[in-house]
């Protein structure tokens, strides 16, 4: 009898228990089949699309893959949530992971299946200006070329993906580190050439797809702002924009000789999956690792095999830093990079508190989801996504017409009572009156206008949060006629409520931003999620 | 040049094998197409064990699963970290623990007395290497010339000193700024880690087994930073031995692994190792005593093949493992041309389960 034939669901997770997702499920294999492996995974395997659909033929096992971030995963597993609705786990590395109490408890079988070490990649052009093709180059000249600002680049948010935070990993090790793996007291440093380093991020992004989307935008001029001269990310997803061939100039791949983090991708059983499931994952395993499938996966995906023999080995001496081993170190490592060390951002929230946000699920769940920014928010993703030292936050509430502004700085010693004062003016937000969306904007890009006159560097962006249509003031329209002129700060819309979708993608696509459902997801995640971008 | 004896040996077993199948499968179609019943398939006992993982691919191997089939058992196999088997895997519905260490076994001993135990091959711990390695730690005495054996003492003097590659005098080869570590597992998770444990522990004791908490507690501040400084540590000696055997020097310039995981590569068909791969023995070094602790009668048996049965014993020799019998082990690589690995006479005892555990916890290993 012929199998039925495989069945390919690309549907939006609505959200999985104790993890926010970050995008569209896949779901292959024999719909008939006797054991699904559901997978916790970082969203960058989605690629491996046709090599799981036929791996699920194979060993007639149906793959599920929800996609969520590096930090969100580990949180996932330590607290034990990821077992209750998983059976595996499928990131970049368990590296971070490991280091959360108890997780290491909760994993079984760990199998590397393939490889990419976090690179840099320039656009050609501007690697042959800095004299960078075709020799060795280390961290330090590209931080000290940062620091002139002879370049700039974009990377993810490092509490969000794990390409940004192999790349911290790797900056400060190699930057800090005395050829071991980093200590307390370097993972706390600010020396200045780790500050150089960051100095030329002109790019953030939450998540890997939305950076590498964002770059060609910008490159081939369909989003303003002109084009960033260079990515960090995996070697693999540098050498797939270039063979996707939609870049106006390729990408020059610059991997340090000082050293690299590399992804090595262990597809890993939990400690508390059903005998079946484990069995399921150890044939997963096997078919993922044979020669062939090796080999596809490196046509396909530029990742390197895991298994030894499958391609000619690379006679290549590239360092592996050492990546440290320690909560403590790569939470403090973290800590400084948000507060100290990256380029702070500005943000203004733009808030709806017309008449229609009143009641504890509306203006209730906007103060609780600006106390979790501010502090109150005591989880592992809610720790890096706070307020950071140095930011500085603008609250603009709005109803019939935009009410006045309050500017906070957030101090980069003792950050904790400029938090509170945040959260203390959400708590005094007081619902009333009709929705003027485009006034407020418009009035948030003056207040954008006149701070960065005053304090140009900075990361810049509004944040846009109502719950219905405007009803009161300027339209898209004039909007869309206000913005024509001016350099464009990204808006990120929170749909919510009533929120009019089509309006808020306008904007979003309009302002090179995006948009974030919270009518699925509760406010204060998807508030948590923005600061990945921001 | 004449196929290796073993192999062949091996091969005609398996088309044996093959035909018997085939046999199999024939008459199957011919009575179920003449509408008789299903025949009986041949009674086999199935036996599970949980197996250090780097005995895996000596299980998994159909030559050893035939084998034991010839003997009426099919075996069934959960791979797990040797330390976990000792503490914390539960053992109930298992016939059979086979750790990679006789401190794990005897850990395992006291709480499932049996008469008897099995140790039917063993392997050394070894550095995985690369030619032009060997040659910087020739220029820095580690390796005394043309030898293939690491000098433990002189190491730990450059790890004390917190040497870099970079800093090795003449360096043109290996300029890596980074640490002159051996690269190893996680001692937490993973035997190999803990032999070697072992071994930097007996030099750091002044030449002498750690036998009680106060010396480990004084040996500490000389071991800790081998691991510590290496950072995040891969769970499995087989994920650090592909590490090393895919990834090249950048990444893995020397590894400790078992002698074994090398030599099983170096015997195979068709060898991934990677051209300039050198296999050097520390001195001191420590033998991975892989011990049989049977937990049922069908247990027991498994372990009583692996001790007296020699196609097993071939077998074992060609994954690269010293047998009890030092002749099955010459001739794996006679069969193939190859020199024997030698006789090692610096070889020192691992600490106990206990002492051993000690010190784990004083490297911030919980059990």
């Amino acid at each position: 009898m012929k199998r039925i034939a495989a069945a390919l669901v690309l549907v939006l997770a609505a959200g999985c228990a104790g993890a926010e997702s970050t995008g569209p499920q896949l779901d292959v294999g024999p719909s008939d089949a006797p054991v699904t492996l559901r997978v916790l995974a970082g969203s960058e395997l989605l690629d491996l699309e046709p090599v799981l659909a036929e791996a699920g033929e194979a060993t007639g096992v149906r793959i599920r893959l929800d996609p969520v971030g590096t930090l969100d995963g580990a949180e996932a597993v330590s607290s034990g949530a990821a077992e209750a609705d998983h059976d595996a786990i499928w990131f970049s590395s368990n590296r971070y992971l490991a280091l959360q109490p108890g997780a290491q408890a909760r994993l079984g079988t760990a199998t590397d299946i393939m490889s990419s070490p976090v690179v840099l990649g320039l656009r050609r052009s501007v690697a042959e200006r800095l004299g960078w093709v075709g020799r060795p180059v280390t961290w330090s000249e590209i931080a000290a070329a940062a620091g002139a600002r002879r370049f700039t680049y974009g990377m993810t948010d490092p509490s969000a993906s794990n390409s940004g935070f192999s790349a911290v990993v790797a900056v400060a090790t190699a930057l800090v580190g005395a050829g071991s793996a980093l200590t307390l007291e370097q993972a706390q440093s600010t020396v200045p050439a780790l500050r150089d380093f960051f100095a030329a991020q002109t790019l953030a992004a939450g998540s890997s797809g939305f950076l590498q989307e964002s770059f060609v935008r910008r490159a081939t001029g369909a989003d303003p702002g002109g084009p960033v001269d260079g990515l960090i990310n995996y070697e693999s997803v540098l050498l797939g924009m270039n063979a996707a061939g939609t870049l106006p100039e390729p990408l020059e791949l610059i991997r340090p000789a000082d050293g690299v983090v590399t992804a090595e991708y262990p597809l890993t059983v939990l400690a508390a999956a059903s005998p079946e499931a484990r069995d399921a994952h150890r044939r997963l395993v096997e078919h993922l690792r044979t020669p062939a499938v090796q080999r596809t996966i490196a046509e396909r995906t530029h990742r390197q095999p895991a298994v030894p023999g499958v391609l000619p080995a690379s006679s290549g001496t590239a360092v592996e830093l050492p990546f440290p081993a320690q909560a403590d170190v790569v939470d403090a490592l973290l800590t400084s990079y948000f507060d100290k060390l990256r380029r702070p951002s500005r943000t203004i929230y733009v808030l709806d508190t017309s008449g229609s946000m009143a009641g504890d699920e509306r203006i209730g769940a906007l103060q609780r989801a600006l106390a979790g920014l501010a502090g109150a928010d005591p989880s592992l993703t809610g720790q890096f996504r706070r307020f950071r030292g140095r930011e500085q936050v603008t609250l603009l509430p709005f109803s019939t017409t935009p009410e006045s502004p309050q500017t906070f700085t957030v101090a980069e010693e003792n950050p904790g009572p400029d938090r509170q004062r945040i959260a203390d003016a959400g708590a005094a937000l007081q619902p009333g009156g009709e929705t003027a969306i485009y006034d407020s904007l418009e009035e948030a890009y003056r207040i954008a206008g006149e701070q960065s006159a005053a304090d140009p560097d900075r990361f810049t962006s509004i944040v846009l949060m109502t719950d219905g249509e405007n009803t009161s003031g300027a339209d898209l329209e004039s909007f869309k006629a206000f913005i024509g002129s001016r350099a464009v700060v990204p808006v990120f819309c929170v749909l919510f409520g009533e929120s009019n979708v089509d309006e808020m993608e306008e904007v979003a696509r309009l302002t090179g931003g995006r948009t974030f459902d919270a009518r699925t997801a509760p406010l204060a995640e998807v508030f948590k999620e923005i600061r990945g971008y921001v | 040049m004449t196929a290796p004896a073993g192999r062949r040996s091996g091969r005609r077993v398996l088309s044996w094998l093959l035909a018997l199948a085939l046999l199999g499968v024939i008459g199957f179609v011919v009575l179920r197409d003449i509408g008789g019943q299903e025949p009986e398939p041949a009674a086999l006992t199935v036996v599970t064990g949980v197996i250090g993982s780097e005995k895996e691919a000596f299980f998994a191997d159909e030559r050893v699963r035939d084998a034991f089939r010839a003997h009426g058992l099919e075996l069934r196999i959960d791979p797990a970290g040797s330390r976990q088997i000792a503490t914390t895997v539960r053992l109930e519905g298992y016939d059979f623990a086979f750790p990679s260490s006789s401190p794990a076994a005897d850990k395992l001993l006291a709480q499932h007395p049996t008469p008897r135990t099995y140790a039917p091959f063993s392997s050394p711990m070894a550095v995985a290497t690369f030619g032009p390695i060997v040659e910087l730690l020739t220029q820095a005495g580690v390796v005394a010339p043309g030898s293939t054996t690491f000098d433990v003492h002189r190491y730990l003097e450059l790890a004390a000193a917190g040497t870099r590659w970079d800093q090795l005098p003449g360096n043109t080869t290996f300029p890596a700024r980074k640490d002159v570590l051996l690269s190893t597992t996680a001692p937490c998770q993973s035997n190999s880690a803990a032999m070697y444990l072992g071994i930097a522990s007996y030099v750091a004791n002044a030449d002498g087994v750690v036998t009680d908490r106060t010396v480990a507690a004084q040996v500490t501040p000389t071991v800790q930073p081998l691991f510590r400084d290496q950072g995040y540590l891969p769970p499995t000696t087989e994920v650090l031995f592909e590490d090393y055997l895919s990834a090249g020097m950048g990444r893995v310039p020397m590894a400790v692994v078992y002698e074994a995981q090398y030599l099983a590569e170096a015997l195979s068909p068709d060898p991934v190792l990677p051209a300039d791969a050198r296999l050097l023995y520390p001195s001191p070094t420590i033998f991975s005593r892989h011990t049989l602790v049977p937990l049922t009668p069908a247990g027991d048996r498994v372990g009583e093949l692996l001790t007296s049965d020699p196609q097993l014993a071939t077998l074992a020799a060609q994954h690269g493992f010293r047998p009890t019998d030092p002749r099955a082990f010459a001739a794996a690589f006679r069969d193939r041309g190859l020199p024997e690995p030698p006789a090692l006479v610096n070889v020192v005892e691992p600490p106990s389960f206990d002492t051993l555990e000690g010190m784990l916890a004083l490297l911030g290993c919980t059990p």
